[in-house]
């Protein structure tokens, strides 16, 4: 759809790169003009500064505590609510989506389970030595830090996007109803693998197509076991939370085609997923959801 | 193959793969042929005689190079020697009591109980063993930095020239997959003019090692915190990273500026602790380099910084000077400005350029993962086969320790120091 005459916009962007990734943001008519882009920088800046396992951090000296099987409190306020987040979509995606790391239940290791994270008093008791890696859900943290301090600021419409794999969507398009966003297809260039409206939405996309990307990346595994995950698939998922979609966009790669289905099944609004499996024959692609 | 052994075998080959990974990306045979070889050579099963090693010296990082030998593939551990005893009882302990030991390294030469050496001995010893164990045909790797003075570091290189024979000093950066690849990238021109490396090493401790009450071993076990046989942070830690400037730069320092003081430990040391150096290179170019005992914050970093990006290399990642823009937006921005609404192309895993991370924090030393400790070990090994002796690592392994002296200089004196001409080594030898 065209306007024969087109409504100006103001736009304010911004490029960085940040959770060692590009971000790229664009608001539009801002009420506060440049200072609003200035907000995505500082929520990112400060759900990374926190959350890293790369540096010290408030989440490197957690972990040196359960590494050691150690209780500890839990002063810092955005690592709070990111494992405060965390346990919310453990239990949502059934364990699927589970931020510790290195142990694995199925192998007598620990798991989110076994952290003994109590909301109510900001302390974790670990039952077995553990490790927090907040790399799932870090983005989609992020991302929800920032749509908060831009909708404060009065921000109606923008799209922001942390590694082309979180996205946030606020508002609508200058010209449109909501975003209409398309997933391009990782194998047949020019054709989109799932087209999307989001408005005051986020979506991530997870994948395991494409390895080479990536050199001596840690695969995506399945946290009850380990074992890596070899089939080539991609993973869609809507929220209006950006955490929540990252946390099922990854729930819906590492599960079976079982709990697939019981994922899909018991999602309702503003949950949406989806699921593309690429057979051997790329032309085969399946839409489970 | 036990359980053990075969999850150790799987990351030995995860280790090399990623070798040839970041070799495949700048023709490492010719620029990096040292790891090169150690890749090729690790794929094979390992036949052949073992050589015997002796170590000497088995405190704290003879020890744990003496794990890394143990679980080689080309080489046994023959004999052990030390003059503490505590140290002695370790080494033996640790090969399960099979080496012989020795309390002299001149004892451990003249039995002819081994085929090399390994001297992890206090820095002022490094000197008198190695030019010892060359003398009586024995091929060295030495643990870096080389020597307590210019004149030893000197006479090592001499020898070795004299001798043909191996002696690799101890930069394990030379055979780490994330420095390979980092290089590589650098050689490529992916972040464009190399002008300034920053580096730092910073710690939060005393540095200090226990010492039995009453013993009167102080300056024995301590050693690094005393200038007769350390120059402390600058030939203890900044040698690793001056090799990596170096490397970096693909040069050797023309002048050195630095001031040490030792501003919080008064614990009755000899060697600041607390240092800042600038080592300046042809073109204008820098490497500045810090270290200090009492904050760990931004631990060990090297920040390789190019006109077109930088390269944070200890932990693997790089960063384009301008992100480029995603595709999709920017047709984004076109759209909206022309009034046009349509389905933007958006998605998919991508990630900054990243170097493989293959140790986010310092990985303990010892059983569980092949490493490049063990590879530029096996590598040795093998020289010692061949009677090759690798010029270029002993080149970066020499300027690293002139490089560490001359700022101690600088430190002392309050002056620039100029880096002599007579200590700058050929890039190859007849």
């Amino acid at each position: 759809m065209t306007f024969d005459v087109p409504m100006p916009v103001s736009v304010v962007s911004d490029r960085f790169t940040a959770m060692g990734t590009r971000a790229e943001a664009h608001l539009f008519d801002a009420p506060a003009g440049p200072d609003a882009i200035l907000l995505v920088r500082r929520a990112v800046a400060r759900a990374e500064a926190t959350l890293t396992i790369h540096r010290p951090s408030p989440t490197t000296a957690l972990n040196e505590r359960l590494a050691r099987g150690e209780a500890a409190a839990v002063d810092d306020p955005i690592l709070l609510d990111a494992l405060e987040t965390a346990e919310a979509l453990w239990r949502r995606t059934n364990g699927l989506f589970d931020p510790t790391a290195g142990a694995f239940p199925g192998a007598g290791g620990g798991g989110f389970g076994h952290l003994g994270f109590d909301a109510r008093t900001a302390r974790v008791r670990p039952e077995t030595p553990s490790r927090l890696d907040f790399g799932g859900l870090g983005k989609g943290l992020a991302l929800d830090h920032a749509a908060t301090a831009l909708r404060a600021a009065g921000v109606v419409a923008g799209l922001i996007s942390l590694g082309e794999s979180s996205i946030l969507a606020l508002g609508s398009h200058p010209h449109g109803e909501g975003w209409r966003l398309g997933v391009p297809h990782p194998e047949h260039g020019g054709y989109f693998l799932q087209e999307l409206t989001l408005r005051e939405e986020a979506l991530s996309i997870s994948a395991t197509g494409d390895r080479r990307a990536a050199v001596d990346r840690a695969p995506t595994v399945r946290p009850e076991t380990g074992e890596p995950i070899l089939t080539a698939m991609t993973a869609v998922a809507v929220d209006r939370s950006a955490a929540t979609a990252e946390a099922f966009s990854t729930a819906m790669l590492v599960a079976t085609a079982e709990e697939r289905e019981a994922l899909v099944l018991a999602a309702s609004e503003p949950t949406r997923l989806f699921i593309h499996v690429f057979d051997p024959v790329p032309t085969a692609v399946r839409v489970l959801a | 193959m036990t359980g053990f052994d075969h999850a150790f075998d799987l990351s030995r080959r995860r280790f090399l793969e990623s070798i040839g990974i970041a070799g495949a990306a700048f023709g490492m045979a010719t620029a990096a042929p040292w790891a090169a070889r150690a890749a090729q050579s690790g794929r094979g099963r390992g036949g052949g005689d073992r050589v015997r090693f002796g170590v000497i010296g088995t405190g704290d990082r003879g020890s744990a190079l003496l794990e890394n030998l143990l679980q080689s593939r080309n080489g046994v551990v023959a004999a052990v020697c030390d003059d503490y005893a505590p140290n002695l009882a370790r080494g033996l302990a640790l090969t399960e009591g099979k080496a012989q030991t020795f309390t002299n390294h001149r004892a451990m030469l003249d039995a002819r109980a081994v085929d090399a050496v390994v001297i992890a001995t206090p820095l002022h010893m490094h000197a008198s063993q190695t030019l010892d164990a060359l003398d009586a045909g024995l091929p060295v790797f030495c643990e870096k930095s080389m020597a307590r003075t210019l004149d030893d570091c000197t006479a090592m290189v001499v020898k070795a020239r004299e001798t043909r024979l191996p002696l690799q000093i101890g930069h394990q950066r030379l055979f780490k997959p994330t420095y390979l690849n980092a290089i590589a990238k650098i050689r490529a021109g992916e972040i464009g003019k190399v002008t300034q490396v920053r580096s730092s090493w910073h710690r939060h401790r005393d540095w200090r090692r226990p010492v039995p009450p009453g013993s009167g071993l102080e300056r024995r076990i301590n050693w690094r915190m005393y200038r007769e046989y350390s120059a402390g942070l600058l030939t203890e830690l900044a040698s690793h990273q001056t090799q990596v400037a170096d490397w970096a730069f693909d040069a050797v320092p023309r002048r050195i500026m630095g001031s040490g003081s030792i501003c919080y430990w008064k614990d009755g040391r000899e060697v600041p602790d607390h240092i800042a150096l600038i080592y300046e290179y042809d073109g204008g170019r820098k490497h500045i380099y810090t270290s200090l005992l009492n904050n760990r914050r931004y631990g060990c970093e090297e920040q390789i910084q190019g006109d077109n990006g930088s390269i944070e290399a200890e932990v693997g990642k790089m960063f384009a000077e301008d992100s480029p823009p995603v595709p999709g937006l920017q047709r984004l921005i076109q759209d909206v400005s022309e009034g046009v609404f349509r389905t933007i192309p958006i998605g998919g895993a991508s990630w900054a350029s990243e170097l493989p991370v293959t140790h986010i924090a310092p990985q303990p030393l010892g059983r569980g993962e092949y490493n490049e400790t063990l590879l530029q070990l096996e590598h040795f090994a093998e020289t010692v086969k061949t009677r090759r002796l690798e010029w270029t690592l002993l080149r970066y392994g020499y300027h690293a320790s002139v490089a560490a002296l001359l700022g101690e200089q600088a430190i002392e004196t309050g002056q620039p120091v100029i880096w002599p001409e007579a200590l700058v080594l050929p890039r190859t030898i007849t």
